[in-house]
């Protein structure tokens, strides 16, 4: 796939709110390319340790769906996810003097953060048992979400979005099903193991497998972006 | 723990999935083999943004951005 398609395809509008300085190259970034003359996410969160509001809005309406996403995968619950949503959005305010770019990109502090919220709200409210009958239900409607999720016709997806799930529905349902429990479940390799009631080395090594293959294709990928 | 072996443990670390007594070696690796490691950690975080940005974006109410900036603003004033 071409580059220029792949960055004429993933385009914003361009929005000049915020200074625009020249942009860094981004050595393992897999966000898609914004257009010249929008601020980086740097940029927005320089913005932000500023105390510029308008900063805020702007990351809000470029990640919003991520991160709901996200959330959603963790809890399974719209209204709660909602909440989570905003709280989230809170912190990154909150807490943005605490980000520094010396430790890695926007994007990956915020879903980190938006992550560990998840899974912490996931257990503090203990919901634990709901989320897991409606995975559970969800598990027996569609056997392997992640796969089934890269091939539905109605999605439309960036090109961006498209190779990295390319990458990672490459990979044999066992590993998909261990990472996907780790990452989004917040699980610990035992309790994999005893979920899915298979011996723990097995569990880690599908996980060490599936990890490896999905960052050596994350690699691949930032070659081709 | 070799240098391969500690990138497949950092793999792990950063997705949370490393047990506990994993762990305490990882860290003593960590300290061991430095810088190195920590720009390796740091590349693997790069998963998270993968994995995030490998879900279907999910749309919210507009209404949560309201109340967002809405607190956001109110907090600024003196």
């Amino acid at each position: 796939m071409g580059r220029s398609k792949l960055i004429s395809s993933t385009r914003r509008k361009p929005r000049k709110r915020v200074r625009v300085t020249k942009s860094r190259t981004r050595p393992f970034s897999v966000v898609p390319q914004l257009e010249p003359g929008a601020p980086s996410d740097l940029e927005l969160m320089k913005a932000i340790q500023a105390e510029d509001p308008d900063a805020l809005s702007q990351l809000y309406d470029r990640y919003n769906g991520i991160l709901k996403a996200l959330i959603l995968r963790v809890i399974h619950n719209e209204a709660e996810a909602d909440d989570l949503l905003q709280e989230i959005f809170m912190e990154i305010w909150n807490q943005a003097k605490n980000f520094s770019s010396q430790k890695g990109k926007p994007l990956g502090w915020m879903v980190t953060l938006a992550r560990r919220r998840a899974i912490d709200g996931l257990r503090k409210k203990q919901a634990y048992a709901r989320a897991e009958e409606r995975l559970q239900n969800e598990t027996e409607q569609q056997p392997d979400a992640w796969v089934h999720n890269s091939t539905e016709e109605e999605i439309v997806l960036s090109d961006t979005r498209s190779l990295i799930r390319k990458v990672i529905s490459g990979l044999p349902p066992a590993q998909q099903q261990a990472i996907d429990l780790a990452f989004f479940r917040g699980m610990s390799q035992r309790e994999i193991a005893a979920k899915t009631n298979t011996p723990l080395g097995t569990v880690k090594t599908r996980l060490e497998l599936g990890l490896k293959k999905i960052y050596d294709g994350l690699k691949e990928l930032r070659g081709e972006l | 723990m070799n240098f391969n072996e500690f990138q497949n443990q950092s793999r792990l670390y950063v997705i949370g999935a490393l047990e506990a007594e994993e762990l305490e070696e990882f860290e003593k690796a960590r300290k061991k083999f430095g810088k190195k490691a920590e720009d390796y950690i740091g590349e693997c975080y790069g998963l998270h943004e993968a994995f995030a940005l490998s879900l279907r974006p999910a749309k919210s109410s507009a209404a949560i951005k309201d109340r967002l900036m809405a607190m956001v603003r109110a907090r600024k004033e003196p």
